[in-house]
Order: structure tokens, then sequence, then C-alpha cells
């Protein structure tokens, strides 16, 4: 069994290669980052067995983010068999530079120059055969979204010859000499090169001695002296220009330099007075596709198909005459709750579509360049704006992506806000409080939720990073790719992928969440003996006495009785669940979505206006469900900040719980009291703050610092240009 | 604030100087975080780059080097020098 490793640069095409190689359904986007984690199929070939690995996306072996150590880790342990180098052939020069750094390891490697049909297009031409021979490696020119190229490459893969030796590139003779160095202690010109690049994060893997490693240090030193250069330079500007030497042997760029496509869109959508409009438009189109008429009426039609099969399901059950608490079990455990979970599909395909098109065509590299200005006022980055989109859908995708960031404490800050994105699940909280209770205004209701999650989102964000994570730099750099028309069948693989994640997680951690909810509502002590219960005595429940058990700490943000307790409850399991365990718990299972108002009934003989708006805050802001749980835990990789956060987002929850509901149901001269108060303490907290602030002055970024005295920039670039002056004076002997 | 003569005769400014439309050279890249990375993505000492655009906000800035479109922070623009070319 052979394990092929798909490296390549970000946005190259390296997703779509691997899933015409392995035949699996990824999702591929059109912005930098979007493998995240490395995943593994099998080749579609009858002759060779093997497993191709999908690496996420890297400009570099140099470590810098999450993605590029897993793919450096990776060569550096020769965990693979072959290397599949994808180039992308529009964009020769800066992606050549990470093949010849693959190049410098002695893995076998096999370049698949991908987008030959753009370079074709722009009336260019690339010597293939002659770059093949002077780099010593076989090159295949593909083009991975036309399929073009795959069976030729599938060959090359089966009649690899692995005992090849391949040419060593060398660099000038003075570099040579400096590798050379490195190599008496290193004993591996590959460990050498990246020790010269990166310096001793490169050997933090390599065993020395002692004595050899300050030996070595010392030889770091003296090289580094020897360059005109910054020694970190001297390397990648001697393989850029070996690049540039290659590219201009191979590579005959046509003389019509015409504008291209993504220029003329760019200067539409990133224009400097209409490109903020327009992105605001977008995104709200977004968001009245999935939640405006269109959304609701497609929502309307699906959940009455589904009803039709449940109805149906439920009849048969009852004329199967199997033993009661089974017929309850499906009936109203199952049947029930899953009703009002499938029935919020539509939506969220929607969403998943809509971002989908985004995602492909290469708009969302556009969205952060737009919004990083704004987003950084709150210290994230522009980067950071696409996983809180992403939010808006779904949690769990959403924190997943946040490691497309290149800082630690950036991941850390957006997934842990994350949660406060209004996520699609809680949509129906909203949809069916709102209407049962806000009538015409509802939709403005719903969208109040959202702007008060993404106002503590953003509170948070600027929380974090003023007390937690002072010394964080939020960075953006990125590459903006080039436009493409999105193509359907992608478009729609997204879609399904995502939509299936959701429908796979109601089938499993949701049914099994209200089997358990049954079990907890439907047995009960009644009269002494414990057994199944009707409908009507589901006061008597298992989930009742919990809910009445802990009612006292609900009350004050307006919960009022046991049931609104028991579904935020359950709402920890999952989202979706809430409305479903009310329609359980109300006793109108099944009914709730195909004859909303049967819930609106027992929604506005439980809850007034403000009860309602503090329910549905507390189920906004508190713990998120246990899938985006588990994401968190997984990205955070930390558990205390894991228990922080889950911690912060109960007592945030229920602080504004209770402040809204306390305001919104005493008398006028009350409310003015709180109000006057509460702006009291957010001037004493923001005085306190800027004292605190004055005392100890970090300098973190430049970005949001005014003082340039502050600063000793200007003396530094003085105090360089005199040393190199003088050095270049000497050398010249000026 | 950098009015500084450099020993072959140009102007030296950073990155961030250079207005939308005009072209440059790498001449040194102070340290920042981000230095490995913007190395990596090919702006050395000698490096030609175009300053295309800036976003609607005013900050970050798109630029053409190697190529290929790069966006960055006027903070790490500020931290590129350069020299002025005529195009």
């Amino acid at each position: 069994m052979l394990n092929i490793a798909l490296i390549g640069n970000p946005n190259s095409g390296k997703t779509t290669l691997y899933n015409e190689l392995t035949g699996s359904n990824q999702s591929v986007g059109n912005w930098p980052g979007v493998t995240v984690e490395k995943k593994s199929g099998k080749l579609k070939s009858k002759n060779v067995e093997a497993n191709i690995i999908d690496l996420p996306g890297i400009y570099s072996l140099s470590t810098i983010s999450l993605e590029e150590e897993v793919a450096a880790k990776y060569i550096y342990n020769k965990e693979m068999d072959l290397i599949i180098n994808i180039v992308d052939a529009s964009n020769l020069e800066r992606n050549l530079f990470l093949s010849l750094q693959l190049l410098e390891s002695n893995v076998p490697m096999i370049i698949a120059l991908n987008a030959m049909d753009i370079v074709e297009r722009k009336q260019e031409t690339i010597d293939i055969a002659e770059l093949s021979k002077l780099i010593d490696v076989p090159i295949i020119p593909i083009s991975a979204s036309k399929k073009i190229g795959m069976d030729h490459l599938i060959e090359k893969i089966e009649q690899f010859d692995y005992k090849k030796e391949r040419m060593v590139i060398k660099y000038n003779k003075e570099i040579e000499f400096t590798i050379e160095k490195f190599n008496k202690y290193l004993k591996d010109r590959y460990v050498s090169i990246r020790f010269l690049e990166d310096g001793l994060k490169a050997i933090d893997n390599v065993s020395l001695s002692r004595a050899d490693t300050a030996k070595l240090l010392e030889e770091f030193h003296n090289e580094s002296s020897k360059y005109n250069l910054d020694f970190d330079m001297v390397l990648p500007n001697a393989r850029y220009q070996k690049i540039i030497d290659l590219v201009n042997k191979t590579h005959k760029k046509s003389d019509l330099q015409k504008e291209s496509n993504t220029d003329k869109i760019d200067k539409i959508l990133t224009h400097r007075i209409f490109g903020l409009p327009i992105f605001g438009f977008i995104m709200f189109s977004v968001f009245f596709l999935a939640f405006g008429p269109i959304g609701t009426l497609i929502t309307n039609q699906f959940v009455w198909l589904i009803n039709q099969f449940f109805t149906w399901i439920i009849n048969g059950v009852a004329s199967l005459g199997m033993a009661d608490y089974i017929a309850s079990l499906i009936t109203n455990g199952i049947f029930g709750g899953l009703a009002a979970v499938v029935g919020f599909l539509p939506q969220l395909a929607i969403l998943f579509f809509a971002l989908a098109v985004l995602e492909d065509s290469g708009y969302m590299a556009r969205a952060a360049f737009i919004m990083d200005r704004a987003l950084r006022r709150f210290g994230l980055s522009g980067k950071s704006f696409i996983p809180m989109l992403i939010g808006f859908g779904c949690s769990v995708p959403a924190m997943a992506s946040t490691r497309t960031l290149d800082n630690d404490e950036d991941r850390k800050i957006t997934t842990m806000i994350i949660p406060f994105v209004s996520c699609g699940a809680k949509a129906p909280i909203y949809g069916v409080f709102a209407g049962a209770l806000f009538g015409g205004g509802s939709f403005l209701v719903v969208f109040s939720m959202y702007v008060l999650g993404l106002l503590v989102a953003i509170f948070s964000a600027i929380l974090f990073k003023k007390t937690m994570f002072r010394s964080a730099k939020a960075n953006y750099i990125m590459e903006l790719p080039e436009y493409r028309t999105p193509t359907l069948r992608n478009t729609l693989m997204h879609t399904w992928e995502k939509s299936k994640e959701f429908l796979v997680k109601a089938g499993t951690i949701l049914l099994a969440a209200f089997i358990v909810i049954w079990f907890f509502s439907y047995f009960g002590v009644v009269d002494g003996t414990f057994r199944l219960l009707t409908d009507n005595e589901i006061g008597s429940s298992l989930l009742g006495s919990i809910g009445r058990f802990v009612l006292p700490i609900f009350k004050p943000i307006g919960f009022t009785d046991w049931q609104a307790v028991v579904a935020i409850l359950t709402g920890i399991v999952a989202k979706e669940s809430v409305v479903g365990t009310l329609g359980i718990l109300y006793g109108v299972n099944g009914d709730v979505i195909q004859n909303g108002s049967l819930l609106y009934n027992s929604i506005q003989s439980n809850f007034t206006s403000a009860q309602a708006y503090a329910f549905m805050t507390f189920a906004l802001l508190s713990t998120p469900c246990i899938a985006a749980v588990t994401a968190m835990k997984r990205e955070l990789k930390s558990w205390k900040w894991f228990i922080f956060i889950l911690v912060y987002e109960l007592v945030v929850a229920y602080l504004l719980a209770f402040g809204i509901y306390q305001l919104a149901s005493a008398p006028l001269g009350s409310t003015l009291t709180y109000l006057i108060t509460a702006v009291i303490i957010i001037f004493v907290s923001i005085m306190t703050y800027k004292f605190f602030k004055q005392k100890g002055r970090m300098c973190g970024s430049c970005d949001s610092c005014k003082k340039t005295s502050a600063c000793d920039l200007t003396k530094f670039i003085k105090y360089k240009e005199e040393i190199s002056d003088d050095d270049k004076g000497n050398k010249k002997g000026e | 604030m950098l009015d500084m003569v450099n020993n072959r005769g140009f102007y030296t400014m950073t990155l961030k100087e250079i207005m939308p439309g005009q072209s440059c050279i790498v001449t040194q890249l102070f340290t920042n975080n981000l230095r490995k990375r913007i190395i990596d993505m090919g702006l050395i000492t000698g490096t030609k780059i175009y300053v295309k655009k800036t976003a609607p906000l005013g900050d970050p800035m798109e630029i053409v080097v190697r190529g290929y479109a790069l966006t960055l922070r006027k903070a790490e623009a500020r931290t590129i020098m350069v020299e002025r070319i005529e195009e």
C-alpha cells in the first residue's frame, strides 16, 4: 500500500484534483485554505493500491500557521512514499517556490501542472519537457476542474520509478558552503537547508549532542554575518532567482497584456465607494434568500410533505397494536421531535448553497479584504469574517474553518465567539416565539436576535483581546484568487455535503437526544408507581421533576414554568430540539410544524412578551449544542479555555436575559432606574479600563497605535541604514 | 516621516506610502511577526511591487507581486522599505 501526499499552494486546485483522483466528494471552495484537516482516500487505479492524502494548502515549508505545520511535519517524518505537488501554471513563479523546497527533501515526487487550460487561454506556453529536465522531476500537465490529464497522471503514478535518484538542485557557491557547514552536524541536506531558512525552529526534532548544538549555533552566527542580505532571506532569494531563471527559459508569456476578467470584476466589487454597499447587499441577499419569503415558502411546502409522511407512519404504528411504550416512543419521542428538526432543512440548504456560491466564485476572499478594517477594531482579522459568516449556518464547520487563520490567538478568539453568532438551528426558536407573540413585528424581533448575537460576539472579542490575549497580534496577509464561475456540480456538492452533515446529526445525536427526552418526559411516578405516562400526566414526569427542581435559578430571568427550563436544558443537547421539546411538553407533538398555531397557543398562554424575549436571549447565548461544544474543544485544544468559554457563555446568557427581562417587565420608573444604573456601571468600567490600559501599554501592533513617539521604528530604520551603508562601504572599498 | 536619502540617492520610503497605481522595489524588510510569510510569498529585496488599490475602508492594500494579487495591511506595509520606480 502506497501513501501519496497531495501538496500544493492554497487555492491551486488541490482538493479538485483529490476528488478526481479518489472519486470522493470533498467540498471545494475558492478561497485560500479550504482543506483544514488532512483527508485520505483510495486512488482510482486498478494496478496499484494507494492512499491519497490531501494535505492543507501551504505556501512554504516554514511553519507559520497550523496548516503548514501539519504538512511540514509530514514531510519531515517522510510519512509518504510519493508527493504529488500540484502547481498552478497560471501562477508559476510563486508556486514553484514550494516545489523547490519539496525537491530539497529526497521524497519521490511528481509535479501536476494544473490550470493548463487558463495558460492556453491566455495564449501562453510552458515548455514542460524542458522544465521537467531542468529540475529533474516528472511533470504532468492537467486541468483538474476540466478533468483533463487525469488518466495520464494516474498512469504516471502507476509506473513511477522509485529507485531513481533525483538530481540535487544546487545554489551558488556561497550558499552551498553554508549548507555544507551545517550539514557537518545535521547530516541531512534537507534539514540543513531548513535550518538555514528557519533557524532553531527547524531542528526541534533533531537529536544533537549539546556540544554539537553549540558548535552549530556558532556556525550559524558566523555564516549569517557573511551575507549582505538578511540571513533568513538568503535562501528564499536564491530560490526565487533560480525560479525566475527556470520560468524565463520555459514560460512564453503573451505580449498582449490584456486586462483580465478578475481585474474588471474587482473594479466594481472592491470599488472604493461601491465595494461596501455591494458587500452589504450581497450579505443581505443571502440572509433574505434563506429567511425571507422565498425561504419560508419552500420551508412550508417541505414541512407539509414531511408531515404527510410522518402522519402516515404514525397512523401505521397505531394500527399495528404494539406495546404502549413502543408506540409512544415512535410517535411522541422520535417523530414528534424529528419533524421539527427536519422541517428546518430547506432554509439551511439555501444558506449553504449561497455560501458555496460565494466561496467557489472567490468573493469570500474579497469579503475578507473589504471587512478587514472593520473587524480589526474588534481585534480580529478579515479572515475571521468567513468563519463568522459560516457561523450563521452552523457553528461546527465555522469552528473548523478557523484553522485557516494565521495565528493561534485569532483562532481561539474566533472559535470562542462563534457560538454567539446565531446559528441556523436557533432560527426555529425565534420563529415560533416571535410568530406567537410579536405578530407583525416578528421579523424585526428575529432580526434583533441576530444583531444581539453579533453584538455579544464583538463585545466578547474585544474583551478577550484586551484582557487575556493582550500581546496577540491579529494578522492578515492574503492572496486574492482569480474569480471563477462556480460550477453547478461543485456548488450542489458543497450544499449536499453540509446538509448531509446536518441530517446525519439529526439522525444520530438528535435521535438519541429525543429518545432520552421522551423517556424522561413520558415516564414518572404517579401515586407511588413508576410507569409510562399519558399526555395529560406529563407534569409528573422525571423531566418535570428536574425542571421544577432547577426552576428557582431561572425565575429571575423570567422562566415561570418548568417546561421552558426543560426545553432550554434539551437545547444543550441540540438547539434544534428546543422547539420540538416545547411541542412535546405542551402536548402538541407531531403537530408543532403542521399547525404552528397549536404551539402558538401554548406559548401565548405561558409566556409574556418579556419572558419570550428573555427566553430567546438565553437560548441564543447559552452553551451551544453538543456538536458545537465538541468542535470547540477540538479547536481550542485546551481544557482551560474550553471550560472558561462554557462558563462565560452561561454567565453572559444569564446576565443578559436577566437584564432584558427585568427591564422589559418593570414599570417605567424602575426601568429608568435600571438604565441609569447600567450607564453608570458602564461608564465606571470604561474609566477603570482606561486606567489599567495606561499602566500597562504594550506594543502589540502598530495598527491602532497613534503614538509615533512610542515607536522606535524610525530610529531602528536609521540604525539599520547606517550599518548597511557601512558594510557596503567597507566591501566596495569606497 | 522618513525623509532619508539612501546611498543610491533614492528616497527611502515604506510600501505604505506608495499610492495606488505606482510601482516600487523592495529594499528592506523589517522584523514583524509576518516576516517569514512575507518572504516566502516572494517579497524579497529587489522584488518589484505594483500597488493596485486599497480596500473601501482604506486598509488593507492590494499589491501585485510576482504576477499574483496579494493583500496586506498598512501596518505590515509600513515595515517594508521600498524605492519608488517609474513605469
